[in-house]
């Protein structure tokens, strides 16, 4: 009944078993115990969930794990050896490093619940990639307008997250 | 009892290696209460260790505002210790002593900084003996006692060393009692009392920095251990199968094919009707299919979301809470220059967080009960649960994690999914971990009840206003039952359906005022669910009906061809409420002149405005100044920038309270423009985010934030009342831009073409 799938995920392979249709979500929190991502919507409306896929942000909610197999996934956790790969630090400053989008939410006190804000980092990142000196304009773009749907706050931290967005791209250039 | 010294400390032996100093209660002699727990099995409220470090414990929790900031910046200003020596253990029941409710620092934080108080008397105490020296010669640097050319780390006073000090306090920990306002004897939890010698304002390190709040850290490397992570051996995943209106009654349930779904199994227990499995995703599933099958009786005991303002007029009121006076209000409004008499609405609208309810329970053989809980008021949730199975409240221990915000839906102690896994877990033999799914969500939580407030302002010759009459109209607002508990038809306390008037009054100089608030069950109240739950939200009560006053207010100036922020000096003679306001007008580049803005050449309101809304609440002055602008063709309305000021007293932490601000712009913004509950005859019908709509980041203004600081007046509520003044402000700036009074938020695109469409006909029809 079950599917086996070989997942890559932030740089370390898995070997899992899952039921057909059964979304990336479930199995990176209840098999690969990664709870950076966490159910939202479970709809995609809402970027809880989301993860980089290939450098590109999916809603793990209502992505099959199937889809992820043969790419690389990168959840929260993955996020500080993620910038570590980029700047080709040694493991010694590695592990003492966050990715500075990370280091930008501690640093301009972003969450407050911080429950939406492993998708918003997921964001942050994807965005930053591509554009390295994004504008206000272009970040509330990249957050709201970005398919399929707002990433959401209630708490409301919308405000913090363009500050601190703007910050990382400061660190990261 | 006899009175126990509270700065005297107690040893109770000597230990090798470690030691500590446990400060815990002194429970009130006379207190029944506590006939059934040993006061001695309660958890220290604070413990200073040999090595220097301190654990802070309290039932209250961090709700995302800061508070766990606050905490440890009080504690460590108090005992003159570096904050980062201090940590906090936060609402578990059976490992912090004090209970209460975690909406609003104002109370808990007192709490600890008087417990940390007497602890520095104490420990004083200790080194003057050690020293040989009296307490008044000493100081105390980062922990460290110096005096009499000696120094003294607190952890060497401790060294070696079982010390107790008891400090007093009263109060009552919290039981279910059908009796009381909201089913629940106590929300405060204890109190310390007495008053230990506090550290003044003016010496004040720590309190004041942007001391960084200190959960941040974890949340944004993925290390904090949230209630939706915990994970129990044997647990099993459960999904909700809810009828399919708020009234309807099981007739029969879905058979579950055992094929498709081999590990899972169908709970029912009178309307509560669950599907468990080991297999989160099987659960789902078999859920679903469950849901499609299952046979719920009809019923339609609700007018409609469209007619809720027709629904409330029709109903049977009863008296109102009133404060004032009637018969001077009266004759005010007989003798006024000018009248003003109009209607203010709102629809339902709710908390709404991202993550949707969750818990997780395991039910001993011997009944006993453990659940894992976001809630904010853990000791409140213990009683409700222990009410529910029908056992001590020592048989229930609540233990506490962070999650996705609340946003006062569970400071009562109820709603939630706790009782959901309480039952299930008792059904079942296991643990349970029930989530909610977001569709649950929005349609099964309480919400904040939609209300029409009728108001009426006198003005004299001079333009002044000499009175002003208020009557709110909302149905139940404190309705904390677990819907798991009414579904299952298990014994769950409800709260009194009566009216409450949550104002403070900013205007000292208007001489004459009369409130009313008028109060009745929820809608759809006589069906097993409760119909929709009305409970409180961020600013509850208070941000209604200060909205529907800052809106008659800027009616008013505008009768009396007044700029509103001078119209608002003019009435009131308080200091602090001028300053902040006259501050906060500056930030905003406030140009004095009445609304709304003149037309232009042809008649047409250009389309900008500005608006200006005030509350005050807890020891705190807000001003919000919205500038917006409105699009004729599509109704669209659009906030380019927002400036609030505060001056909320001593501010504790300024980098968190201009978040806290920024954020409470955001949630007032998407109150103003977007949020509706709609529902039909049976059901909630806005459950997803397309259908209720909340504030995105494109939507969000540049926010000025204006602070002001005081040493002389406390400490004030600093983040909640941010979201209250944001409504009020957007539609004083509508009425800037179009001419028109909107009085009725959300201002949706529909909405507001509707007001332009018929603001238009009637200048037609009037020219």
């Amino acid at each position: 009944m079950e599917d086996e799938l070989q997942l890559l995920v932030n740089g370390s392979r898995h070997d899992v078993r899952a039921a057909p249709g059964t979304p990336l979500l479930f199995v990176l929190r209840n098999e690969l115990k990664l709870t950076g991502p966490r159910l939202g919507c479970g709809m995609a409306q809402c970027g809880a969930c989301a993860v980089l896929v290939d450098g590109k942000e999916i809603r793990t909610c209502v992505t099959p794990a199937t889809f992820a197999v043969g790419k690389h996934v990168t959840t929260l956790e993955g996020l500080p050896a993620r910038w570590a790969r980029k700047k080709g630090l040694s493991p010694a400053d590695a592990a003492n490093t966050l990715h500075p989008v990370q280091q930008a939410w501690i640093d301009e006190q972003v969450p407050q619940c911080g429950y939406c804000q492993s998708g918003m980092m997921i964001v942050a990142v994807q965005l930053l990639e591509r554009n390295p000196n994004p504008t206000v304009a272009q970040i509330k773009d990249a957050f709201t307008n970005t398919p399929p749907s707002p990433h959401l706050c209630r708490c409301g931290t919308y405000a913090a997250i363009i500050e601190a967005v703007q910050r990382a791209a400061r660190a990261m250039r | 009892m006899s009175e126990i010294d509270p700065i005297t400390i107690t040893r109770r032996g000597f230990v090798k290696g470690g030691g500590a100093l446990f400060v815990s209660l002194c429970l009130p002699a006379a207190s029944a209460t506590y006939t059934a727990a040993d006061p001695e099995q309660l958890a220290a409220w604070l413990e200073i260790r040999s090595d220097n470090s301190i654990l802070v414990r309290t039932g209250r929790t961090e709700t995302g505002t800061g508070m766990s900031g606050y905490y440890t910046q009080a504690v460590a200003e108090e005992l003159n210790m570096p904050p980062e020596s201090i940590s906090l253990a936060m609402g578990d029941t059976d490992r912090t002593p004090d209970g209460g409710y975690s909406a609003g620092f104002l109370f808990g934080m007192h709490n600890v900084r008087k417990v940390a108080a007497y602890t520095y008397q104490a420990l004083l105490g200790l080194a003057a003996t050690r020293f040989g020296v009296p307490v008044s010669s000493l100081t105390v640097v980062d922990g460290v006692v110096i005096g009499g050319g000696k120094r003294i780390t607190y952890g060497q006073l401790v060294q070696n060393q079982h010390l107790d000090l008891k400090i007093p306090v009263t109060g009552r920990t919290a039981r279910a009692d059908p009796a009381a306002w909201v089913g629940i004897n106590s929300l405060d939890g204890l109190t310390v009392s007495g008053d230990p010698p506090l550290k003044p304002v003016k010496d004040f390190k720590l309190i004041g920095t942007s001391f960084p709040v200190p959960g941040i850290p974890d949340k944004v490397t993925g290390r904090t251990h949230w209630s939706c992570d915990v994970r129990l051996p044997g647990m099993l995943h459960a999904r909700m199968v809810r009828p399919v209106t708020l009234g309807s009654t099981l007739r029969s349930v879905g058979k579950l094919d055992k094929a498709s779904f081999p590990t899972a199994e169908v709970i029912t227990r009178g309307n509560l009707v669950a599907v468990v499995s080991a297999n989160e995703w099987e659960a789902i599933n078999a859920a679903r299919s469950i849901a499609s099958e299952t046979q719920w009786t009809e019923w339609a005991g609700l007018q409609g979301s469209e007619n809720l303002t027709q629904t409330l007029r029709a109903c049977t009121w009863g008296s109102p809470e009133s404060k004032g006076n009637a018969a001077d209000v009266a004759a005010a409004l007989e003798n006024a220059s000018q009248k003003l008499s109009v209607s203010y609405e709102q629809p339902y609208v709710r908390h709404a967080p991202i993550g949707p309810f969750l818990a997780v329970a395991d039910v001993g053989a011997d009944g006993s009960v453990k659940v894992w809980t976001h809630s904010a008021q853990s000791q409140g949730l213990r009683a409700r649960l222990a009410h529910m199975v029908g056992v001590p409240v020592e048989k229930v221990v609540v233990r506490w994690l962070e999650h996705s915000g609340q946003y006062g839906r569970t400071t009562l102690g109820g709603d939630g999914a706790e009782a959901d896994a309480v039952i299930l877990s008792r059904l079942t033999g296991k643990p349970v971990r029930v989530q909610w799914t977001l569709q649950e969500d929005l349609a099964w939580s309480s919400a904040s009840p939609g209300w029409v407030s009728d108001a009426r302002a006198s003005l004299d010759s001079r333009g002044c206003v000499t009175a002003i009459h208020s009557a709110f109209y909302s149905p139940h607002m404190f309705d904390p039952r677990p819907l798991g508990a009414l579904l299952a038809g298990m014994p769950c306390n409800t709260s009194k359906p009566g009216g409450w008037i949550a104002t403070e009054w900013p205007y000292d100089k208007i001489p004459h005022r009369l409130e009313e608030a008028y109060g009745m069950p929820n809608l759809g109240a006589e069906c097993a669910s409760g119909g929709l739950r009305g409970h409180i939200m961020r600013t509850p009560g208070q941000r209604q009906q200060n909205f529907a006053l800052e809106c008659l207010m800027n009616e008013a100036a505008a009768a009396a061809r007044a700029d509103p922020v001078q119209f608002r000096l003019q009435h009131t003679s308080d200091r602090r409420l001028i300053e902040v306001l006259q501050a906060t007008s500056k930030a905003a580049r406030w140009e004095s002149r009445p609304s709304p803005r003149a037309a232009d050449g042809n008649g047409t309101h250009i389309g900008t405005g500005r608006g200006v809304c005030v509350i005050v609440r807890q020891n705190a002055y807000w001003v919000g100044i919205a500038e917006i602008e409105v699009a004729p063709d599509t109704g669209i309305v659009t906030v380019p920038r927002f400036t609030i000021g505060v001056d909320c007293g001593k501010i504790i932490n300024p980098r968190q309270l201009r978040r806290c601000m920024q954020s409470g712009v955001v949630m007032g913004l998407s109150e103003a423009l977007k949020e509706e509950v709609t529902f039909d005859t049976g059901k909630v019908t806005s459950t997803d985010w397309s259908r209720y709509r909340i504030l995105t980041m494109a939507e969000t203004p540049a926010i000025e934030v204006v602070q002001i600081s005081r040493d002389d007046h406390g400490f004030g509520g600093g983040s909640e009342a941010a979201n209250a003044v944001v409504p009020g402000a957007v539609v004083a700036a509508f009425f800037d831009a179009t001419g028109i009074h909107a009085r009725r938020i959300p201002l949706t695109p529909a909405h507001v073409t509707t007001l332009l469409k018929t603001n238009r006909a009637a200048s037609l029809s009037a020219g």
